[in-house]
């Protein structure tokens, strides 16, 4: 009965098929590491974060008088809610440091240069649409932390000369955050965003296929550093299949993803957490100290440092313009990171003066 | 034909230099960044209720105000009424949204300092059981007849008033109308009790920051506690020894409900722990599957 029913599917569907071509003969490059399947952790912490999204907002109500009562009712009134949404709020943050991770390795291999420009810029976009994500998703729980943040949040735009109050108007949908704010980040983090995510992931999923994956040009030379004109996918024949050997490393690592999200659960419940993340927001009560999330502290730093305030924003711009188009910015065709000491100093540099503003905006 | 190799080392270099000029030439302007704070904070971020406040505070901090005067916007900041939103307004009557030039006249309810036998009053607009209390103590009939009593700034302060405790009865404060003896009884019997309020208190406190749902024990112990605050006043230690055991019976359900929700908080913990656990397990099975799969 069991092998009709498989012949039947098989007939119909040919997952075999599929299997066998589009993942047993989908071959890796020899010597791709754990650090190769962070990409893969990331899109499995993005579905854990959508499918405990979806139990959260069978509960919550975008509305300012019930917001953060209904975050209380999921925590405390429904039944294993604290699991959906500690996981969910644990999952936002520690997703952006397997981001991190992921573009950190990606750059250090020099992986973004061609063919592969294209799977750089989305996956720079991804990480955006992410930390859009963080943000809208943290004003959602509607207490006095979130409230504030998402505050210095949209005061960055207002440094923008001209058109910077309209923008942050147009975020904040008026002068203040305030309950238009609300509606207008729960689309954005329900509707639009995880719309754009698909997409785009779909995009950076399609460059890999068919550019093939790349490797520590180091340990195992693709031969790409030559100028290439015509499409030419990487086979890798006597590389890594990708069902069973590279799934089997991801999974390694999404174990470890979930385990390191109970650690945090365990034995930092309040880490992302503080005191003022219990209390309601309060638009009357300006709390004594206002910081933004973590992952906010480094461009927040850079405004607040440079002495002029269209000088700042513009730091901030020029970064991110630099990121996301940074493959047809390093026009030296050298793949080997260990040949290239002046992209090693920004590298280290880079991560460093980043790493320095974070901490010292959480001052 | 354009070098391209040559134009992207050109402009890493000045990717380079950007970073560098804009990144840690500023650094040597530290005061800015408390200039930049404060202009942030002094946007009109905050909502109408301070707002309303802006009119007496600006008299208040202003040079045309009594020197007398001019810290109380400050004493009032630190007090308990301003953690709970109690505004000049709800005390001193007046129209805070109303011109600097007539919010504060006598036509629109405004009472500056009230006279000193009226002060109960005034506090007992909000504070009515314990106006009661008070009238019918020793010190609010000796206020009344005399004109000589304490009333409630005696003890409390008038603007940077503190959550009342038990250490308002001391002997310095006692001693200034009459011996500390009845005082010291009276501090003896309600200690236990306060001691109780004051351990819930803390906990409540430490639940609340762990997220966890405190309101229903919360509200039940902000009655209790009221009540009990009350029989401060009345300044009549065999009443307090006759109804401890009453409040006593109401703290027991409070620390009842606080015990089901450590029991849940734990139960929560060692869920998680027990995920923990069996994810680093699975890791640590996949490794060594994904290992013998290699070899």
């Amino acid at each position: 009965m069991f092998e009709r029913t498989r012949q039947w599917i098989e007939v119909r569907l040919g997952i075999k098929e599929i299997i066998d071509s589009g993942l047993r003969e989908f071959y890796l490059p020899r010597g791709a590491g754990f650090s190769s399947t962070l990409g893969a952790v990331a899109l499995v912490a993005f579905l854990i974060q959508a499918i405990s999204g979806i139990f959260l907002l069978m509960y919550y109500i975008p509305d300012t008088a019930h917001a953060f009562m209904s975050v209380r009712i999921i925590m405390n009134k429904v039944p294993y809610g604290w699991l959906f949404r500690s996981i969910h709020m644990m999952g936002s943050n520690i997703i952006l440091a397997v981001l991190f991770l992921h573009l950190v390795v990606t750059f250090y291999r020099i992986s973004y240069k061609k063919p592969r420009e294209l799977t750089w810029i989305s996956g720079a976009i991804m990480f955006f649409l992410i930390i859009l994500f963080c943000i809208s998703g943290s004003l959602l729980s509607w207490n006095q932390l979130s409230y504030w943040s998402t505050t210095i949040v949209t005061y960055i735009p207002t440094l923008i000369p001209g058109i910077g109050g309209r923008i942050a108007e147009f975020i904040r949908g008026g002068q203040y955050v305030s309950g238009s704010t609300l509606n207008r980040f729960f689309a954005f983090h329900v509707a639009f965003l995880p719309f754009t995510l698909v997409c785009m992931a779909a995009f950076h999923l399609f460059f890999i296929g068919r550019t093939g994956f790349s490797t520590n040009p180091g340990s195992s030379p693709e031969g790409d550093s030559e100028p290439q004109s015509v499409y030419k996918r990487e086979i890798n024949a006597n590389g890594m299949p990708f069902y069973p050997d590279y799934l089997l490393k991801a999974l390694v690592l999404v174990m470890v993803y979930l385990a390191s999200i109970f650690f945090i659960m365990t034995f930092f419940p309040g880490l992302f957490q503080p005191e003022l993340a219990t209390v309601q927001a309060d638009p009357a009560m300006t709390p004594d100290v206002i910081r933004p999330p973590w992952y906010f502290l480094a461009p927040y730093q850079i405004v607040k440092l440079i002495p002029n305030k269209f000088l700042g924003i513009s730091a901030i711009l020029i970064l991110v313009f630099i990121f996301v188009f940074w493959p047809f910015i390093d026009g030296v065709n050298e793949r080997n990171i260990s040949k290239r000491p002046l992209l090693r100093v920004i590298f280290i540099l880079s991560i460093t003066v980043w790493l320095i503003l974070t901490v010292w905006g959480g001052y | 034909m354009v070098d391209i190799d040559r134009v992207g080392g050109v402009l890493m270099r000045i990717k380079l230099v950007l970073i560098l000029i804009l990144v840690f030439s500023s650094t040597a302007l530290a005061d800015y960044r408390e200039t930049f704070e404060k202009e942030f904070v002094n946007k009109p971020w905050v909502g109408s209720k301070v707002v309303e406040e802006g009119v007496c505070v600006d008299c208040h901090t202003s040079d045309v105000m009594k020197p007398d005067y001019l810290g109380i916007p400050q004493e009032w900041k630190m007090s308990i009424h301003y953690e709970n939103k109690v505004s000049c307004h709800d005390c001193h009557g007046g129209n805070p949204s109303d011109s600097a030039v007539s919010c504060g006249t006598p036509h629109s309810g405004f009472v500056g300092i009230p006279k000193y036998k009226e002060v109960p009053k005034m506090c007992g607009k909000c504070h009515i059981g314990i106006l009661k209390q008070f009238n019918d103590s020793k010190h609010g009939k000796a206020l009344m007849t005399s004109g000589r009593g304490p009333n409630c700034v005696t003890c409390h302060g008038s603007h940077k008033i503190q959550k009342a405790n038990m250490n308002i009865i001391n002997k310095v404060r006692c001693t200034r109308c009459h011996s500390y003896k009845r005082a010291k009884i009276m501090k003896q019997a309600l200690f236990m009790t306060e001691k109780r309020i004051s351990d819930i208190n803390h906990s409540i406190r430490q639940l609340r920051s762990s997220g966890a749902s405190t309101e229903k024990a919360k509200k039940m112990l902000f009655r209790t506690e009221a009540g009990f605050r009350t029989l401060f006043h009345s300044v009549d230690v065999s009443l307090v020894k006759g109804r401890t055991a009453g409040f006593s019976r109401k703290l027991d359900v409070i620390e009842g409900m606080i015990a089901d929700i450590y029991k849940e908080i734990r139960f929560r913990k060692n869920f998680s722990a027990f995920l923990f656990l069996l994810f680093a397990s699975l890791a640590i099975s996949a490794y060594f599957i994904q290992k013998n799969n290699k070899n």
